[in-house]
């Protein structure tokens, strides 16, 4: 196992055992099938933050720059100043689905959202609900990370998020697994690292059962 | 020949400055010893060994991170616990501490990235 992608057999195998261990935490993955190609999926009901960057943050910076006509140091204002909307906490649904991407060999994360009501969330919505520590970098990229895409097996608009850059996150995981001989679930980890850019909270059981010292006699929570 | 230090304080940077008052929880108080290492050649951190609240959330510890290794705008810092997962932003590092810290320490590796896509 020398690369830092993954081929559609490994990926199953990941999955399953990701299934096994959702089951015992009863948090709700299945598999989903059609015609041949399998992929996995949840659905989740959660609270999510709608996070707003103050207007005043964004003008600053550039009425600095302006001013000074420099290199401004932007430390200070790195992430901006994020504020929560006042009673902007939504309850949403969230549904995820986990695919294999054939041309990255990598899994590839779709998801859509809705209001209780059943209204689907904009891309702006979503993008609203993207947490902090990742918004502003992920919004600075040429490439929008989080696009609307044709889900390739149902056909219906998602959400997808961007694997480019999965490799690149995924390297120090699979190089500290060969080094020191201890596999590492490469969906879970991935799902770890993306999922709470887009609401999906990955719990901690998850890792602590991987851990060697784990009790399996524990009774499930 | 000790690395330790002190959390920095930090400027507060949200429009409702925290509860001061002391009646505040003595358990976040309490602080843990974090261990940063960095990954592949992402700046090494000069003071390794941090004291750090139990309170404290890993997105904080990681915004800290990007601040003092003056991390570009649109370098992504990624944070890995036992260099097989990423805890969550909101996480409390007192938490990882009690789930993965070892010799009384919780050993954290980063990494910077580029922006995405």
């Amino acid at each position: 196992m020398g690369s830092t992608t993954l081929d559609e057999q490994n990926f199953r195998h990941w999955c399953q055992l990701l299934l096994q261990q959702s089951e015992q935490l009863k948090d709700g993955w299945s598999w989903e099938a059609v015609q041949v190609m399998t992929f996995i999926t949840v659905t989740c009901v959660t609270s999510l933050i709608l996070y707003s960057l103050l207007p005043q943050s964004l003008s600053v910076v550039s009425s600095e720059a302006d001013l000074v006509n420099g290199e401004i140091d932007i430390d200070d204002e790195d992430d901006g100043v994020w504020t929560i909307s006042e009673g902007s906490s939504q309850v949403l649904q969230y549904e995820y689905h986990i695919l294999y991407s054939c041309s990255y060999s990598t899994p590839v994360l779709y998801f859509r959202a809705f209001t209780l009501e059943g209204r689907s969330l904009s891309l702006e919505e979503v993008w609203s609900c993207v947490h902090p520590s990742f918004r502003l970098r992920l919004q600075k990229s040429p490439l929008s990370t989080i696009t609307l895409q044709e889900h390739p097996l149902l056909g219906q608009p998602f959400f997808m998020l961007h694997p480019c850059r999965t490799e690149e996150f995924m390297k120090p995981v699979l190089q500290a697994a060969q080094h020191k001989h201890r596999p590492v679930n490469y969906v879970l980890s991935w799902l770890s690292i993306v999922g709470p850019l887009v609401g999906l909270d990955v719990p901690l059981k998850y890792s602590i059962q991987l851990r060697p010292a784990a009790s399996f006699m524990a009774s499930p929570d | 020949m000790s690395d330790n230090a002190e959390s920095p304080t930090e400027t507060q940077k949200e429009d409702t400055p925290p509860p001061s008052d002391e009646s505040t929880i003595s358990e976040e108080k309490k602080k843990i010893d974090v261990l940063l290492k960095a990954v592949g050649d992402t700046p090494i951190m000069k003071t390794k060994k941090w004291a750090v609240d139990r309170g404290r959330t890993v997105q904080s510890l990681s915004q800290f991170i990007s601040r003092f290794l003056k991390l570009d705008a649109s370098e992504q810092l990624f944070i890995y616990v036992n260099q097989s997962f990423a805890p969550s932003p909101d996480q409390d590092v007192g938490i990882l501490f009690d789930c993965f810290g070892s010799d009384g320490k919780l050993v954290l590796h980063y990494c910077k990235s580029q922006a995405w896509g």
